[in-house]
């Protein structure tokens, strides 16, 4: 049967840490061996909206197993635009490649394009929805920072109420054992309770606050996100906040030597330029990480020998 | 028989009793059956506001039909969870079910959320799932938004 990656929500515990396995045989394997595991095999990158990372470690991922890619990084140029339909796109492109990774500002899209597809289908985001690989590639980045997910003390800190990355990684993390949360938000920006109800049944602990100081004293890791001016009706609101989750260097003076930063980047101003150079900055080896995770992601799918 | 128990509606011979609407969705109901074509010719009566031991008060629907069709039993039970469905004969109940939604709700909705991709493509298939019962939410299987009862009842797709 052929295999998506389409949300979060489709992965038990077992197919997490499964996931994070894959990263890691490819990460031991060396350059050569890795050329031959998708050698032949045509990645089709589908990118209806604009993206570095998540594209470019996508098609970086396919090369380095010895793999092709085809595809388009923005609607304009194609038929698209002529009014074709996401479906009917999908019954072509499938004929050309092995694979299909999407990107495009509807919620379901993949969903969508996997159900008509006879290859497989990984999401690389659908609007508001889900960005399953960011999630993995964030719990893969945790398993190297510290040899474990589990019992790991996390602070998300920022925009909890709109952010899809940080919704998507409490979900997966929740399903870890005994991972506690620290949920750091100006009061209009806090997890919504829809989201914490989503892990009803799991054990994890959490704790809201808008104390920064002190998620960064008693954390092992920071998972920074933007805090976006739009999402303040009243400006004064936005002026108020946005300084008190910003991280520089001095707001980790007392941070624990082994508490490590993160952010699904990119970073406006919310993450000082002073922090690349600690020992905390985690975010440019995440977005690392982030290419062999995925092609742990596409080996996988794609049935590729590890 | 006393004035107090003369019926303000007519028993019917043949057809079905939808009984325990809760009082104020009787309406509801009532044009969700003009929704359905094959409903269109059945006689149809319509009792609002009745006291009822359960409900304080109910609304009560009848429909001289041979049958109710099977997308409309699962519309209704979106839209009136919990109703009594009372199939008569001979002027005797001959049956008696009470409709629950169901557990995968297979194209009878469309999606509250205008960014669902559902929403913006031609002949697509919409399927959502009961994922919590009380409060009842639902789960659109694109999306993933879940949305209460009360935010998917004039989603119907008829």
């Amino acid at each position: 049967m052929k295999r998506d990656l389409i949300s979060i929500e489709d992965l038990n515990e077992k197919q997490l840490r499964d996931y994070i396995e894959f990263g890691r045989k490819i990460d031991g394997m060396s350059h050569e061996a890795c050329r031959q595991i998708l050698a032949g095999r045509i990645l089709g990158v589908l990118f209806y909206e604009p993206s570095t990372r998540t594209r470019l470690s996508f098609e970086a991922a396919m090369l380095r197993m010895g793999g092709q890619i085809i595809g388009f990084s923005e609607a304009l140029n194609t038929s698209v635009a002529k009014g074709e339909s996401l479906a009917d796109t999908i019954r072509t492109v499938e004929r050309y490649c092995d694979a299909i990774v999407i990107r495009h500002p509807r919620e379901g899209a993949a969903r969508l394009a996997a159900e008509i597809s006879r290859v497989p289908v990984i999401n690389a985001g659908d609007g508001a929805n889900q960005h399953p690989t960011q999630t993995l590639l964030d719990l893969y980045t945790l398993q190297n920072l510290f040899g474990r997910v589990d019992g790991l003390r996390v602070a998300l800190v920022g925009d909890l109420k709109y952010s899809r990355t940080v919704h998507s990684l409490f979900h997966a993390l929740a399903r870890f054992k005994d991972v506690r949360f620290r949920f750091v938000s100006p009061e209009t920006l806090r997890m919504p309770e829809y989201v914490i109800e989503a892990t009803e049944g799991s054990a994890a602990e959490i704790a809201e606050t808008t104390n920064f100081e002190e998620a960064i004293a008693d954390s092992d890791v920071i998972y920074m996100t933007r805090i976006q001016r739009e999402r303040f009706p009243d400006p004064l609101e936005y002026e108020k906040v946005k300084d008190a989750y910003r991280l520089d260097r001095s707001a980790l003076k007392h941070a624990p030597s082994h508490l490590k930063v993160l952010h699904p980047l990119p970073r406006v101003n919310e993450i000082a330029t002073d922090v690349d150079s600690t020992q905390h900055a985690a975010y440019f080896p995440q977005a690392g990480y982030g290419m062999v995770m995925r092609q742990g992601i596409l080996a996988h799918l794609l049935g590729g020998k590890l | 028989m006393s004035p107090e128990q003369i019926m303000l509606i007519p028993k019917i011979e043949n057809g079905f009793v939808l009984d325990h609407i809760p009082t104020g969705s009787g309406v509801k109901v009532l044009n969700l059956i003009r929704g359905h074509a094959e409903l269109n010719e059945s006689v149809i009566s319509v009792g609002l506001h009745y006291t009822s031991r359960r409900l304080g008060r109910k609304d009560l629907i009848k429909i001289q039909s041979r049958e109710l069709p099977q997308r409309f039993l699962q519309h209704l039970s979106l839209v009136v969870p919990g109703v009594t469905i009372k199939r008569v004969e001979n002027y005797a109940v001959a049956q008696k079910i009470v409709l629950e939604p169901p557990e995968l709700v297979d194209n009878l909705l469309s999606c509250p959320n205008p960014g669902c991709i559902t929403n913006h493509e031609r002949g697509v298939t919409t399927c959502f799932h009961l994922v919590r019962r009380e409060p009842m939410k639902f789960r659109c299987n694109h999306c993933e938004r879940r949305f209460a009862l009360s935010e998917l009842e004039n989603r119907l797709k008829l």
